[in-house]
């Protein structure tokens, strides 16, 4: 087995907490599928056959329990549960699993939708023996209207400046924005080693990861490292260019640090990630080079090396937010081959769907409904002369004659009164709402 | 908007007009610097030779070749000569395509007022191409035009420059470690946001605003070598104008980026992978570009072509890159053996050893001569035995019998050196006398080009130094010390900088980087905290020293608490922290636990009342009070002597009973605490007793 999969699961989805007030984000239907099928899906896909999902224990209830929530995939999942309330980040996570991990990993967030080829990424991994590879896409324009949100909100969120080399696969820089006040600054001995530095800023980052295992190792001695993306990726960005990664003589310094109290991390990370004796022999006999210019050995001899893959189409989403959930169960459906309308679903004959439309097992609809755009969770009724466009229902929902939904959200188990008409909203799960009303852009979902 | 004089303004043209108008050029046949000193006390830069060639006819070639058909050559010093050669040479024949203006003016200090100059004649009338006397190309910049002409149609006129760089890795011979330069770009515009030199510098600072022009796509650039050719929009010689504080190049260039928001313009950039660009901006560069030259990097200027077309400058080009003028005599038992131009009627002894060489006209060289990397100009006068390794000796210069010439040695004109003697590395020898310079250089501006003339002859008397040019030799040596002055620009020698990498210090930086990084990791605010902990030490010294009223230190502390944004907790904590530790830090750390608790407690009694006023409330105590326990848990030799603080701390009334016991019973919830008491049961137990004991006098004193 060259990698093993691991799963990070157990986030609550604090962006979106309208959302997963109720439903875990795992666990949100997105094409009436969890979104944890996902990066399932993607990992069967490729042919892995186990994987490791960390997770908590209400979500691997729900999994094994709730049908709606069945995963359809026939890979071995190895489950391990976290507390949730143990404020565990992903980087933790890894620590507590340190056990089970026999190989390098590949690290996926449960809450990526893509239809990347992960092999570009894997063979990043391989061909230059990487420490870390990552995957990244260009950013998308989120275009819907997002309930909750008058007119179009400017994202003043800070950007993240990736700087890749002249190819666009090795991965020097990494910084947010909010770091920069000082400006961007880049050692000198840097840019002589590769003079040639692309710094883009419209990437998101997939959270998806190529780890050795001696990273998992240096998580073990390194407690302080909590978060994969946060510190983790960081760290090991910066420290492709410190002394200590490239000098040759790492043993004499590396005694020399056992000495100090701190030296202790960094050698872990050092001796382990050094390369192969025989790849080091097979790369000082051949001619290859990973850069051209000056007369120095490949790498200029960093053994730390980390890479990125930068998708420039295709598909890849962060359900992160409740515009990148909206935008997802418009084009999710589009990566599986399934029919639109579940076999299960009572339709009535009168009735219009479009074809762009999802619906779930067991619904009911009735006469004259007409549903454009929109997806209808499991268990769904929808009454006599309503009409749904552009918005999500998930499961259980009961909407009354007459309704009108438009470009709304209404979460599980909510029941819509009679004619009431709902533009751009978010309904919260088990909520009433009356006959008749009239409801554009709130958000509020009446829970507190 | 520009005064248009007489029928040659600038006046609109049409689009048709303006595709008609001969592309004109500026040249600076004038460096504005001295870094060719002292040989270019007897001719200018411009006209010194290279690969036999004059510069600046490269230059005027290279225009020719890329399509300028008007060229304003602009000469300050010695601006006699570079006419008189300019007038002889195929430029000022009728049948020239490039019709060669020359300009000159004694009032030229820089670049600025040159181009101040072009503004003041409304010389130009389009976009322009910009280049020095010293520059040795084969660009075609016809692409770059056509890109910067079409910037300019499309935004109108925002574009005022575009600089063409050539790419070529860091490190590589002809890239001129002065002009080395950090570009950061538009990835799609191919705009210049940034643009710095790098020498001396070990991180590169780029400043956050010039990534907040909508674009996404940015590019860093070290990889790029300055040819020194720039194409010109007519407002550049405006700018100037305008800009009396412009001086150089760089100084526009940054002066437009600085102020880019303001006036709106920009510069952009044209970057070529082939073609050759080089600009001999020092005798490194010398080196490199002629060695290039005669390898024929600068196809289609080669030393065969004699592209100068001048009578007798022919010569023949054979394999190993040998070329040979007219007339050229070769001893018996000589080599030639790669990379060598010889000038015609050079004659050549027996049983030499020639490589990597120019070598001008007639020379005479005699037998058993070694030369490599050797730059001969005219009428040079070599004796025998004699050995020459990357030296510039230059026209009518005699080196006696047996002279050793090491590296990077320079033997000025006329200079005659030896016989029997081997000057050192770096030797430059000159028949001006140092001091002639310093006499005149008072107020002088720096330039090699400026007029020095008028004390030669009162020079020429002081002796010559046979220790140091020889018996017979005649010249003075350039001591390096001279290049102790002041000025930057005199510290950096005939050759450029030496290249020393420095990795010690650097890796320096990255150590004190990473520890950066940690203690960052660890907490944002540490600096704010440390800086407190600090002044607060610091005070209490001082009010120790000087008597000062616990009531004002309190002041004093709260005023420090606003400066640096530090919370009442903090506070307490960290003046705990400050008193207990203040006799490790006034008598090092290897005190015994006696010692320390016995030059500790009067301090706690002095400083009673300081403690007093921020610890008022329960939470207070506890506070302190862990703060008390982390300091022992840090210093765990002295922990025994915890109890003696906190039975004083209690005794001065800082801490109540209660607070105390109550820690007691929380704390040990605490992971580390339960581990120091677990350790330390003995301690703990003393502990208990003695808070009995306390609880039992306590009582007693009520």
């Amino acid at each position: 087995m060259e990698l093993q999969a691991v799963l990070m699961a157990a986030g609550g989805g604090s962006r979106m907490m309208d959302l997963t007030y109720n439903t875990r984000k795992p666990l949100l239907p997105v094409g009436n599928k969890p979104l944890i099928w996902y990066p399932l899906n993607l990992l069967e896909r490729v042919g892995f056959e186990e994987v490791i999902v960390i997770t908590t224990k209400e979500v691997q209830k729900m999994i094994s329990t709730d049908p709606k929530m069945k995963l359809d995939v026939k890979m071995k999942l190895d489950i391990v549960c976290i507390q949730e309330d143990a404020d565990m980040g992903t980087a933790d996570a890894l620590r507590h699993i340190q056990q089970k991990i026999k190989t390098d990993i590949l690290v996926v967030s449960c809450d990526l939708i893509t239809d990347a080829a992960l092999h570009e990424v894997v063979d990043l991994f391989r061909a230059h023996n990487a420490t870390l590879s990552m995957l990244m896409s260009k950013a998308h324009e989120f275009t819907e209207t997002v309930p909750g949100q008058k007119g179009k909100k400017k994202t003043g969120e800070q950007r993240d400046f990736v700087g890749v080399d002249g190819t666009g696969k090795r991965l020097l820089f990494m910084a947010n924005e909010a770091d920069l006040d000082k400006g961007l600054v880049i050692r000198k001995s840097i840019m002589r080693k590769l003079p040639r530095m692309h710094i883009k800023t419209g990437l998101v980052d997939a959270h998806l990861y190529c780890l050795k295992k001696s990273v998992v190792d240096f998580l073990a001695d390194n407690k302080s490292v909590s978060s994969i993306r946060g510190e983790l990726v960081p760290y090991l960005v910066r420290k492709q260019f410190s002394k200590s990664m490239t000098s040759p003589n790492v043993n004499d310094e590396a005694d020399q640090k056992l000495k100090k109290k701190d030296g202790n991390a960094n050698l872990e990370i050092q001796i382990l990630s050094r390369d192969e004796v025989l790849l080091q022999l097979t790369r000082e006999r051949s001619c290859w080079n990973d850069h051209r210019g000056d007369m120095s050995e490949a790498y200029h001899g960093v053994r730390l090396r980390c890479y990125v893959h930068i998708m420039d189409e295709g598909m890849c989403y962060r359900v992160n937010t409740l515009a990148a959930y909206i935008e997802a169960n418009r084009l999710a459906p589009k990566l599986f081959d399934e029919p639109a309308v579940h076999p299960s679903a009572a339709i009535s004959v009168r009735c219009l769907i479009g074809a762009d439309s999802i619906i779930g097992a067991s619904c009911q609809i009735s006469d004259k409904a007409s549903i454009k755009r929109s997806m209808i969770g499991a268990s769904t009724t929808v009454r006599e002369k309503v009409k749904v466009t552009n918005s999500i229902i998930m499961h259980g929902v009961t909407i009354e004659e007459g309704c009108n939904i438009q470009g709304s959200v209404i979460c599980s188990n909510t029941v819509i009164g009679r004619g009431a008409d709902i533009k751009y909203c978010l309904v919260g799960s088990a909520q009433r709402i009356e006959p008749e009303g009239e409801h554009t852009t709130l958000s509020e979902c009446d829970w507190t | 908007p520009h005064p248009s004089t007489g029928g040659g303004g600038i006046a609109p043209l049409t689009e048709q007009e303006e595709e008609e108008q001969p592309l004109q050029a500026v040249l600076v046949a004038d460096s504005f610097n001295r870094r060719f000193f002292p040989i270019s006390k007897d001719q200018p830069r411009a006209l010194l030779p290279l690969g036999n060639v004059a510069m600046i006819d490269y230059t005027l070639e290279f225009l020719t070749s890329t399509g300028v058909q008007e060229t304003f050559v602009f000469c300050c010093w010695m601006s006699n000569k570079i006419k008189d050669h300019l007038l002889k040479s195929k430029w000022c024949r009728p049948t020239s395509p490039n019709v060669v203006h020359i300009i000159t003016s004694d009032l030229y200090r820089s670049l600025g007022d040159v181009l101040r100059d072009v503004d003041a004649k409304n010389l130009v009338r389009n976009d322009f191409i910009l280049v020095y006397g010293d520059v040795v190309s084969n660009i075609d910049v016809s692409q770059a035009l056509q890109e910067h002409r079409h910037r300019r149609k499309v935004d109108k006129n925002i574009s005022v420059m575009t600089m063409v760089f050539k790419e070529s890795s860091p490190g590589h011979k002809s890239r001129c470690e002065e002009d080395d330069v950090i570009v950061a770009m538009d990835s799609k515009s191919k705009r210049v946001l940034h643009y710095q030199k790098t020498q001396g510098l070990k991180k590169l600072q780029f400043p956050m605003n010039i990534f907040q022009h909508g674009s996404d796509e940015f590019e860093i650039r070290h990889d790029l070598l300055d040819c020194h050719i720039s194409i010109c929009s007519p407002q550049v010689a405006e700018l100037f104008t305008d800009n009396f504080d412009y001086q150089t190049r760089n100084d526009f260039v940054r002066g437009i980026l600085v102020n880019e928001e303001i006036l709106g313009n920009q510069i952009h950039l044209y970057v070529t992978q082939d073609g050759y660009g080089a600009r001999v901006s020092n005798l490194q560069m010398y080196d490199s570009v002629s060695s290039d030259m005669v390898r024929r990097w600068v196809y289609p200027l080669t030393p065969e072509a004699n592209f100068t077309d001048q009578q007798g400058q022919g010569c023949t080009h054979s394999r190993h890159n040998v070329y040979r003028g007219a007339e050229v005599s070769l001893g018996h038992g000589s080599q030639m053996e790669e990379n060598v131009l010889i000038g015609r009627d050079t004659s050549i002894g027996a049983n030499c050893h020639i490589s990597n060489s120019v070598i001008g006209n007639n020379c005479t060289i005699g037998d058993n001569v070694v030369l490599d990397r050797a730059h001969m100009w005219n009428n040079v006068h070599i004796s025998s035995n004699v050995e020459i390794h990357q030296s510039v000796v230059c026209d009518g210069a005699v080196v006696k019998e047996a002279v050793h010439l090491n590296k990077q040695c320079v033997l000025a004109y006329n200079v005659v050196i030896g016989p029997n003697l081997s000057l050192p590395d770096g030797t430059v020898v000159s028949m001006h006398h140092p001091e002639e310079e310093e006499e005149d250089d008072d107020d002088e501006f720096l330039s090699d080009d400026q007029e020095v003339g008028h004390s030669k002859d009162k020079t020429r008397q002081k002796a010559f130094n046979p220790a140091e040019v020889g018996p017979e030799g005649k010249g003075y040596i350039w001591k390096a010390s001279m290049n102790d002055t002041e000025d930057e620009e005199l510290a950096q020698c005939l050759w450029g900088l030496v290249l020393n990498p420095d990795p010690e210090s650097d890796s320096e930086s990255e150590a004190s980087e990473e520890s950066q990084d940690r203690s960052r990791s660890v907490s944002p605010e540490i600096d704010d905290v440390n800086a407190f902990q600090l002044e607060v030490l610091g005070t209490l010294q001082r009010g120790l020293e000087e008597n000062i009223v616990c009531d004002n230190l309190v002041l004093e502390i709260n005023s420090l608490k606003y400066a640096y944004n530090i919370t009442l907790k903090e506070v307490m904590q960290i003046l705990t922290r400050v008193v207990l530790e203040y006799p490790f830090q006034q008598q090092g750390t290897q005190l015994t636990t006696l010692q320390y608790t016995g030059s500790l407690l009067p301090l706690l009694k002095t400083w009673s009342p300081v403690f007093k006023n921020y610890i008022k409330r329960a939470q207070d105590h506890l506070d302190c009070l862990s703060a008390v326990e982390e300091l022992f848990l840090e210093q765990d030799t002295h922990q025994t002597a915890m109890v003696k603080v906190l039975m004083k701390m209690y005794q001065l009334e800082i801490l109540e009973e209660e607070a105390i016991l109550k820690w007691f019973s929380t704390g040990a919830t605490n992971d580390k605490s339960r581990q120091l008491r677990k350790n330390q049961g003995k301690q703990r137990m003393s502990l208990q007793r003695k808070e009995s004991e306390e609880d039992e006098s306590s009582e007693e004193g009520e």
